[in-house]
């Protein structure tokens, strides 16, 4: 069986990256952006195996499992903070949530 | 005496100023002036009985080692005091006349709110002028020189809220300060010289010196022993300008008249204004070394005798004539210091302490009677209301005059005789200009003194004729008694005897390493020259006579004079010469404006430079450009910077991306 060489694991790692930062750039809803963040996250997820994979290091796959961790309690505090804002300004959209500003 | 107990006269009346100052306001008048009176009695107490050490004890000299101040290079200096003849009379001039002071005080400032401040005051001086006096070397000296003038300051300016009054406090303190700093370098130039402050080491060094040696390494290299103490003795000359009011330093001692009348009396007529004399009389054995220095200091004595004396032709303030009288006085003293007859400008000095300080303390008996007033076109005919202060004051009067057989006869023709018959080798002119001048002063002093004297007590009142003038009592009128009691006494220590007066035989001890020098730098001098040594002055009666004869001539011409201009067939006229010569009454009448010369020469231009200091340099450059400059900048940078947060998260991101790919870039490639 012809093992995937690390390059195409790593060219679709970057252009995951590449979606979830241009979300996370563009986007207005929060909820979208916050997608895009996951995106990103995994898309370092991936890079981590894939370099963990081949170089035959076991080091890469502790940490996929702490980001999965830290992401699932972003995910948590992301959801609350974004609950809260809605509650108090009817909206989500983050060009409207700019009041720390000058 | 325990020499170990020196310490005392100075400490007694500290911590008399220190119980004084701290908790006079709660402890009630009487305790304030038991406080004062006895710490300045103690004080004269323990000086009474140095002076009978040292007169009548056998040791010359007594010395104490309170202890070591510190040691700066190689020269260690001590906390030392010392007694010899010299210091023990004017210690006990000080605490005695200072306790008969305190004294007259306590009724004179009877209905002052700040009498506590103002004991308080009295004994720091007092403290500070014994230190200055028993200093047995010149750092211990400075103690007390600054001392005095700290005491000065607070006392002139004792009436505070009055601005002029306060300004007077100040300007007697930056003009002594002045001289001040010409009396410090004084002190580091001997200190180059002879690696010693101590007094004592200071004349062993001085015995031997050659005048015409030249110096080898230091800071005077290359110079000539007389040339370094030349400059070294003419440094120490302008600290004594400074507090003995002096010319060019003279103008702060009339202001100081602002202060309460007894201060006049203690501070600047009988001790502080002194200590310039003291200390040149003191360090006599250097001075021989310096003609040029010597010459100086009795020309600018002479000048400033006569040119005082002529100030106070016009002033209408009794404070006024006698403050110029004082300073007219100090020159005699030092035309007496500047012609090598030490003794008799210290025995001019003590005479001139208890007449004055009468003369001043009867001002105040006058004030205090006449509610403050000191104008003495106001007054006259007092004679009749107070017959006690018309009385010393009049006995006073007569002894400054120098009217036989008065002290300040003795005092003041001792000085002039030296003046005239000591020899000078190197300025042949000196002894003939400080004679006539003194002759010329002593004649002014006799007349602006009977004038003052015709005008205030004798004659008719010429103004406040409702106000009835009340006698002081007796805490006032004691100390007159007393004070004119020693001005007649003194006399007899000047009686001019064939051995020589007894003041001169007493002070010989102190002042015969001087005299020894003197007499070596003069035949040096005489051999140099070619010339013959001239003789030792003795004591040939015969020869003093004449100037008896013309000093005594002169005091009653000056009497006579004013005798007709102001109660005899000549009255009005002087009222004529100032209506016919205008320009000549205003100029003696502004004291010959030296003051505004002052102030537009000195005070003015310094006064722009402070402005120019003050605007330009730290209000404009360091506040607003500097200080202030900073905080606006940033202001500015700030303000453009915080376009950038506007509170779209987004577009921190987009800068953060952004940047991070350029970061990137930059390392990767």
């Amino acid at each position: 069986m012809a093992t995937v060489p690390l390059a195409h694991y790593l060219a679709l790692a970057s252009a995951l990256f590449a979606v979830g930062l241009a979300a996370v750039l563009v986007r207005r809803s929060a909820l979208v952006v916050f997608m895009g963040v996951e995106l990103m996250l995994n898309a370092a997820n991936l890079t981590f195996l894939s370099f963990s994979r081949a170089h035959g290091a076991q080091e890469g796959h502790a940490i996929a499992f702490f980001v999965i961790a830290v992401a699932a309690a972003e995910a948590a505090i992301g959801l609350a903070i974004m609950i809260a804002v809605f509650r108090s300004r009817k909206t989500v959209n983050v060009d409207e949530v700019d009041a720390l500003k000058y | 005496m325990n020499p170990q107990s020196l310490h005392w006269i100075i400490l007694l009346p500290l911590i008399g100023a220190a119980i004084n100052g701290l908790l006079g306001k709660r402890i009630g008048r009487g305790n304030v002036h038991l406080v004062a009176l006895g710490a300045i009695f103690g004080a004269f107490v323990v000086s009474a009985a140095a002076l009978w050490n040292v007169s009548f004890g056998g040791a010359e000299k007594i010395s104490q080692l309170w202890w070591h101040w510190f040691t700066i290079g190689s020269v260690p200096v001590e906390m030392a005091l010392s007694v010899d003849r010299l210091s023990a009379t004017l210690i006990c001039v000080v605490t005695g006349v200072g306790f008969l002071i305190h004294l007259f005080s306590t009724e004179y400032m009877s209905h002052d709110e700040g009498y506590w401040r103002y004991f308080a005051y009295l004994n720091l001086f007092v403290a500070a002028m014994a230190t200055l006096v028993l200093g047995s070397n010149l750092l211990v000296m400075f103690v007390g020189w600054e001392g005095v003038g700290l005491a000065s300051y607070l006392l002139i300016g004792f009436w505070y809220t009055d601005e002029e009054k306060a300004y007077a406090g100040r300007k007697a303190f930056v003009v002594n300060r002045i001289g001040d700093f010409g009396f410090l370098l004084g002190i580091f130039a001997l200190v180059a010289l002879f690696g010693t402050i101590d007094f004592a080491e200071l004349q062993t060094a001085a015995a031997t010196l050659i005048p015409s040696a030249v110096l080898q390494g230091g800071v005077f290299a290359g110079w000539t022993v007389t040339a370094a103490l030349t400059l070294a003795c003419l440094l120490l000359f302008v600290g004594a300008t400074g507090k003995s009011a002096q010319i060019p330093l003279y103008v702060w001692l009339p202001d100081a008249m602002a202060g309460p009348t007894p201060v006049s009396a203690l501070i600047h007529a009988a001790t502080m204004v002194t200590a310039g004399v003291y200390m040149i009389a003191r360090l006599s054995f250097l001075y021989v070394y310096a003609p040029g220095a010597m010459a100086t200091v009795a020309v600018v004595g002479a000048a400033t005798a006569v040119f005082a004396a002529l100030m106070a032709y016009a002033q209408n303030d009794i404070k006024k004539v006698l403050a110029y009288s004082t300073v007219s006085q100090l020159g005699f003293m030092f035309i007496g210091v500047g012609v090598g007859a030490w003794w008799a400008a210290i025995y001019h000095l003590v005479t001139h302490a208890f007449f004055k300080a009468c003369l001043f303390l009867g001002a105040g008996s006058v004030m205090h009677g006449m509610k403050d007033q000191t104008d003495i076109r106001l007054f006259g005919g007092l004679r009749k209301e107070m017959w006690h202060t018309w009385a010393t004051f009049g006995i006073s009067t007569i002894a400054i005059t120098g009217v036989i057989p008065l002290s300040g006869f003795f005092s003041k023709d001792a000085i002039l005789h030296a003046a005239h018959a000591n020899p000078n080798l190197w300025f042949s002119w000196v002894p003939t200009v400080t004679y006539v001048l003194g002759l010329i002063a002593a004649l002014s002093t006799s007349f602006y003194m009977w004038r003052m004297f015709n005008l205030t007590f004798n004659g008719e009142r010429r103004g406040m004729k409702e106000h009835h003038a009340h006698e002081s009592g007796p805490a006032m009128t004691g100390p007159l008694w007393i004070l004119s009691g020693l001005a007649v006494g003194a006399a007899v220590w000047g009686l001019p005897l064939a051995s020589g007066a007894r003041f001169e035989r007493f002070l010989h001890g102190v002042f015969a390493p001087a005299e020894a020098n003197l007499r070596r730098v003069t035949e040096l001098a005489a051999r140099e020259l070619g010339v013959a040594v001239p003789p030792a002055p003795g004591h040939d009666l015969a020869a003093m006579l004449p100037g008896y004869l013309i000093a005594l001539v002169v005091a009653l011409v000056g009497f006579g004079i004013a005798w007709y201009l102001y109660l005899g067939p000549g009255k009005g006229k002087s009222a004529l010469i100032a209506e016919k010569a205008p320009g000549l009454h205003a100029a003696f009448a502004n004291k010959f404006y030296v003051d505004e010369f002052y102030d537009s020469v000195v005070v003015r231009p310094l006064k722009g430079f402070a402005r120019v200091l003050w605007q330009v340099v730290d209000s404009f450059a360091i506040d607003r450009l500097l200080v202030n400059g900073t905080a606006v900048l940033s202001g500015w940078v700030a303000q453009l910077f915080r376009y950038f947060q506007d509170g779209n998260v987004q577009r921190y991101a987009v800068v953060m991306a952004v940047s991070a790919v350029a970061v990137l870039w930059v390392f990767l490639f």
